[in-house]
This record gives structure tokens, sequence and C-alpha cells, in this order.
């Protein structure tokens, strides 16, 4: 802090009313309030995004916590809000001086700034004192691990795929999974000649259409310039993210995503591969109970393959989600028990977690056939950050308006280069 | 007669009555109001316990900003589109209503009932109106030949901010229309009876005396429209997301970007006060007139 910086309480001292504004900062969210979110020692708050398919059974398990340790938790949801909407709930909720205790958020730079912001509990005693990071994999630690603070304790970490109609492939004559990315090209003219588009994804939020682009990237880039790329240590202005770039307008002009797909919400789009409007969907496991199941489909009329890039280790795009602890948690003791209960694989299994991160809590062959089969074949491979966790918010939607400039042909692929080392740049300073 | 005391005494009880208003009014209006403005001087990032003092910084930022830039522009061409469009149609919607027509109440009804759509709704509705593929506007166009004029409306930056203004239009003509029709049932059919008589024909009495009449209803329209047009953000938020890109961008959704999203709440503030601030000048007008009609 330098010798201008002010803090809160400060600038209420001087302007007077510090006592009454105090109380008033939940109505104006300024600043953190210096208060504790929660004088009662057996009493918690969890928040959360979980949706109508899973937020009994995380109740459930939260009950027998309870039961087992005198606690009261309430579990607050904001379900479908999306990474784009519930961090900005959180934040609100925590610059209101009343946050709840444990939240879950999604790694990267998406739960970057609450730890930059002292809001989330370093939370190294309680790895070592729970043995946490010999209990985890160690790339969804990594994930939850912000300039080398334990900020968060991974939960999940999903891998991105391609997830399948059966009868939409055999309907083009598309009889197994493509095995290289020309393969894939191959596909997609196949199934588009069937009067199918092949892959059903949608870019309102920039976050659903940058799957795409950045699997082209994996393929044009390999593993170990990708990673350079998306740190900075290399330059975007090179021949492979053109590549990448000509690629993504390819995809769009031949007409394998969904016409306008930059303007379409990805919540109505990803799930029309189960309706047979698409041939697939580039997704995640959750898929297979809140989409296929939940539309009273059968696992086996689908299938999950991952994109083939050409390259070793073969990897797929992913993310770590977590949970984190209020700096200002009344108990927070109690909190880190509740996050070491979470993380059990017979809490993660009664939960039917479809991407644990816990040896012993995959999922369940016989009721998620497809999870279980990702989790034992592609879950196993190494990911690389979906990159609205790579960079933050700002450098992200810049990105994607460069995506979204590419796709409508206002840009062309080695301007995009250009301007995406542009935004790197701007980032790293 | 009144004495001094009597009349001190009188505006004791009056300011007693008046305080709890007042109270609400600073601590939820006016201190944070303030609290905005102070921030806005600040780099304060929205989250953390400190933040610096940076003066004038994110003022003078802001033209460098294209996004600001672009997001002004379009609050620019939305405020003369989303008040002049609306207006001009509530008013002869109003006039036609005002006449003898059948089913004029069940009209008014459909007329207004956007109006009190909750906008998320709204934005949800028109959404799949636009949807490239499995939407009713393509499919109207294609069904009659003019496959040609099918677009992506909401994902093309050529197409998306007036698309959301139609939204906007469709929503907004119910609010002057039941005000003008209001104002309408106060100018008398005498004026209208003796103009007849007179030799004045349908338009001459609809310019002298329709419009003088509806002098005041003009004033509160155009300025709550011209206030609102600046204040938008929530059909920009829930159609567009201020996409494609940063296409559909406005200083309120721009505003919301940088506060919550960006962790760039001081810059954030900033264009708050801007809006605020133009907001404010353009209203004045409004409030003088309503000033000296009170006076009167």
């Amino acid at each position: 802090m330098t010798d201008s910086a002010f803090n809160r309480r400060t600038f209420l001292t001087l302007s007077g009313g510090a006592a009454l504004a105090a109380g008033l900062s939940a109505c104006t969210g300024g600043g953190a309030s210096d208060a504790p979110t929660n004088t009662g020692s057996k009493e918690l708050r969890l928040f959360t995004y979980e949706d109508n398919s899973t937020i009994d059974l995380l109740k459930a398990q939260i009950k027998q916590f309870d039961t087992q340790n005198g606690t009261t938790t309430t579990v607050d949801s904001l379900p479908g809000s999306g990474a784009a909407v519930y961090p900005d709930k959180l934040r609100t909720e925590l610059l209101g001086g009343t946050g709840p205790d444990v939240w879950r958020i999604w790694g990267g730079q998406i739960g970057a700034p609450f730890v930059k912001a002292k809001q989330a509990m370093d939370l190294s005693a309680y790895y070592d004192k729970y043995g946490w990071a010999s209990k985890l994999n160690p790339a969804a630690v990594s994930g939850m691990t912000f300039e080398g603070l334990k900020g968060g304790l991974p939960y999940i970490a999903l891998g991105i795929g391609a997830w399948y109609n059966k009868a939409a492939f055999a309907k083009a004559g598309v009889t197994a999974p493509p095995t290289s990315y020309e393969e894939l090209e191959e596909a997609n003219a196949r199934i588009l000649a069937s009067g199918v588009t092949p892959l059903g994804t949608a870019g309102k939020y920039g976050w659903h259409v940058m799957r795409l682009y950045e699997y082209l990237l994996e393929v044009s880039a390999g593993p170990e310039l990708h990673d350079k790329l998306l740190t900075g240590a290399e330059s975007w202005d090179r021949p492979e993210v053109v590549t990448a770039f000509t690629n993504f307008k390819k995809w769009q002009d031949q007409k394998w995503i969904p016409e306008g797909a930059i303007g379409l919400d990805p919540a109505d789009v990803e799930l029309w591969y189960v309706q047979g409007k698409t041939a697939y969907t580039i997704t995640g496991p959750w898929t297979e109970a809140q989409g296929i199941q939940a539309g009273g489909k059968k696992s086996a009329d689908f299938g999950v393959f991952p994109f083939p890039t050409g390259h070793e280790p073969a990897r797929h795009s992913g993310f770590v989600e977590g949970y984190m602890i209020n700096a200002k948690a009344g108990n927070p003791d109690m909190a880190a028990a509740l996050l070491d209960f979470l993380i059990k694989p017979e809490t993660q299994k009664a939960m039917n977690i479809t991407a644990s991160i816990v040896a012993g809590a995959e999922p369940d062959q016989a009721t998620l056939p497809l999870s279980y089969e990702w989790s034992q074949g592609s879950g196993k491979q190494p990911f690389y950050t979906i990159q609205d966790q790579a960079f933050p918010k700002k450098q992200a939607d810049q990105y994607f308006a460069i995506q979204s400039d590419v796709l409508q042909g206002k840009t062309n692929p080695a301007e995009a280069a250009k301007q995406m080392q542009v935004v790197i740049k701007g980032w790293q300073k | 007669m009144i004495t001094g005391r009597t009349r001190h005494g009188s505006g004791l009880v009056a300011w007693a009555f008046a305080a709890p208003a007042l109270l609400a009014y600073f601590l939820f209006l006016v201190y944070p109001a303030m609290s905005s403005l102070w921030f806005s001087f600040t780099d304060w990032d929205g989250l953390s316990a400190t933040y610096n003092v940076v003066g004038l910084d994110n003022y003078t930022n802001m033209p460098n900003d294209p996004v600001v830039i672009q997001a002004a522009i379009n609050n620019l061409i939305w405020a003369v589109v989303t008040v002049v469009v609306p207006v001009v149609l509530g008013l002869a919607l109003a006039v036609a209503l005002n006449g003898k027509v059948r089913g004029k109440p069940i009209l008014r009804l459909l007329f207004y009932t956007p109006a009190v759509l909750p906008l998320v709704a709204v934005a949800s509705i028109w959404g799949w109106l636009y949807n490239p593929q499995y939407g009713a506007i393509n499919a109207f166009l294609r069904a009659i030949g003019l496959d040609s004029l099918a677009q992506p409306w909401l994902g093309q930056d050529s197409t998306a901010l007036g698309a959301t203004m139609v939204a906007a239009i469709w929503l907004r003509v119910g609010f002057p229309m039941l005000l003008y029709l209001a104002a309408l049932q106060g100018i008398s059919q005498e004026l209208y009876e003796a103009a007849t008589v007179d030799g004045a024909g349908r338009w001459q009495q609809f310019w002298h005396i329709t419009m003088p009449g509806l002098r005041p209803a003009h004033y509160v329209v155009i300025a709550l429209s011209v206030i609102d047009s600046f204040k938008v953000f929530d059909l920009i938020y829930a159609m567009t997301y201020g996409g494609p890109g940063t296409a559909t961008q406005v200083m309120g959704t721009w505003m919301y970007f940088n506060v919550f999203q960006y962790n760039q709440a001081g810059y954030g503030t900033a264009i708050a006060v801007v809006i605020t601030v133009v907001a404010v000048a353009v209203s004045i007008p409004y409030v003088r007139s309503q000033t000296k009609e009170h006076a009167a």
C-alpha cells in the first residue's frame, strides 16, 4: 500500500460518519467490511451454482456433515448462471459484508480475483492438516493455486470432449469417431450432407465457441507452444495461430457450426445434439446426467470421443472447479472440515460427481457409462486450461471479440493473430 | 394572526413528517451516489479493502477506451431511435384509440402488455424469434421467398443493435400511448366542434388543437423516455451480452462489465457518473417546465 493509499475506514472517518457508514456498506456495495461474516461458531453458509439435478444430492451430504459435527449449514445456489453471472453475484455478496463462509468457484483467472483481493483465505495450513495435496490430482491443485498461494480446494476437474448422437453419425455414414483432424473434417462434411449441422456450439458469452478455437489452436500449435501462448511466453503473431484462426473461419463458412453461432445462447444450443438438431457438441461429462438423461434419453444412444489433435500427449481442454473459504469466515476450521468432507470418495460418489479428482470416486459405470468411459480414457490424459480460465475476464472478452470479428469476416486470420498479441502484451504490463 | 413562533413550530412539524423519507433518501440514494463519486477518483478493484486515489485518471482515460466511444455512439443511436419511434407510434396509437374504435379496451391492453412483461422474458422471446435457423422471423422470410433477407440477426455487428432496438420499441410503445391517452381525455371536445364549424380539417385540428393540448404530456413522455434510454442496460445484457464482440455495448453495460467483471470498479463508477451527468442534463428542460407550471 502506498502512502496515498486509503482504506475504506480511513475514507469514512474522514467523511465524518464512520459508525453510520459502516452500517451502510451493505447498501452501497462499497469496500469490504471488517466484520466477520459469521460469528456463530456452529453456523456455516455455502454458496454454489448446482442445478436442480444435483442440488438435493449436495444438500443431503451437507445434512450428514451437520449431523456429524453439530453444525447448521445453509446452502444457497444460483443454478444455471454459469461463469458469466455467478462470480458477480458472489462479489456483490462479499462487498455487502455478508458473504458466504464457503463458496464454489472455477479455477484459473475466474477464481484468482477473490484470492488477489484477499477475500478468499490461504488454505495452505489446511492442505497440511488434511493432507489434501496427496489425495488430489496435482494438475487440479495447480488450478486452484494462485501465484503460489493455495486459495482454493479443487473439487472436480472437467475435461472437454465431443459428445455425439450415434443416430446422427450413422445417418451420415460416419461409422466410428474420427481419430485425426482430417477425419473430423471429413465427418463434418458427411454429417452436413445428411442435413444435420455437425457441431452444436454458440458464442453469446464467448466461452462456448472458444472451446472450438482452443482445440484448433492445440491442433496447429501443439501442446508445448500452446502452453507458452497461454502464458504469453511466445508471441501470438505466428503462423500456427493464423492457421487456427483460418480453420476457425472455415468451420463457420462450411456451415459446420450453427448459422449465426456467435450470437446464440450456449444454453439453447449445447443440447441440440440430444435432440438430433446437431450431431455432436463440445462439452464436459456433466452433459450425460444433465443433458442426455435429463432429456429422457438413453446413454447407449450417445457416445463420447476426444477431439483428435495429432499430437502426443493427446490433450483436451479442461478446467478445475473447487471451493474457497471466506477470509472472514466465523469458523474457518469448521469450513475446512466441510471441504474435507466434500472431497471424500464416499461423499463424491453419493453426489454422482462425474469428474472427480479424488481416487476411488470415479463415476458409477452402471448409471453414467459415458462419464465412466471418459474418466477411464481421455479423462486420464493431461489437459490444457480452458481459455476463459487462462486469461483474466477482460482479456478473455477481448479474445472473444477478435474471434467474433474473424467469424464475421471483419478481421482476417493474420490480423487476428496480431491483435491477439496486442491483447496479451496489454495483460502482461 | 399567525405568530413567528407558530410558523416556526409548524415548520418543525413539517420537517418531522419529512424526516423519515429524507433519511431514506439520504441513506439509499445520496450516500451511495456520493460513495460512487468518490470511488470514481480511485483505482478500487471492487473487491479489495484498499485502493489508491488516482484523481481524474479514470475520466481522462475514457476517450482512449475504444469501447467507451463505441458505447457512447450506441447510446446516442439507442436514445434517438428508442425515443422517437415509440413516442411517435405511441401518439399515433393514442389518437387512434381515442376515437370510436371497436374493441378499444382490448387493443389498449394489447399494446400496453409488453411494457409490463419482465425484461428477461422479453429478451428470451426475441432471442427465439431472431434465432437464425429456427426463429419465426427467418422462417417467415423464407416462407415468402425472401431467403436472402434471412439473417443471423443477433450474430453479426451490422444487425445486432438494430435487432435489439426493435425489441425495445415493441416494449416501449405502450408507455407513451397510455400517457397520451390520458392527456387526450383532458382536451375539451368543444374545441374540436368549434374547429369543425370553422372548416378545419382533421390534420389542422391535430396540429392546432391536439398537439398544443398534449404539450405537458410531451414533456413527461419525452423526458422520461430520454432518461430511460440513457439508462439502458437490461435488454442489451440479456439479449446480446454486449456482443457480438463489443458491437452492442452501451454505457450501462460497459460500466457493469468494468465494475463487476473486470475488477475496475473505479473506472466503472466513473462511467456511471458520466451516464448520470448526461441523464441529468437532458432532464433539465423537463424539470424546469414542471417547476414553471407549478409556479404558475
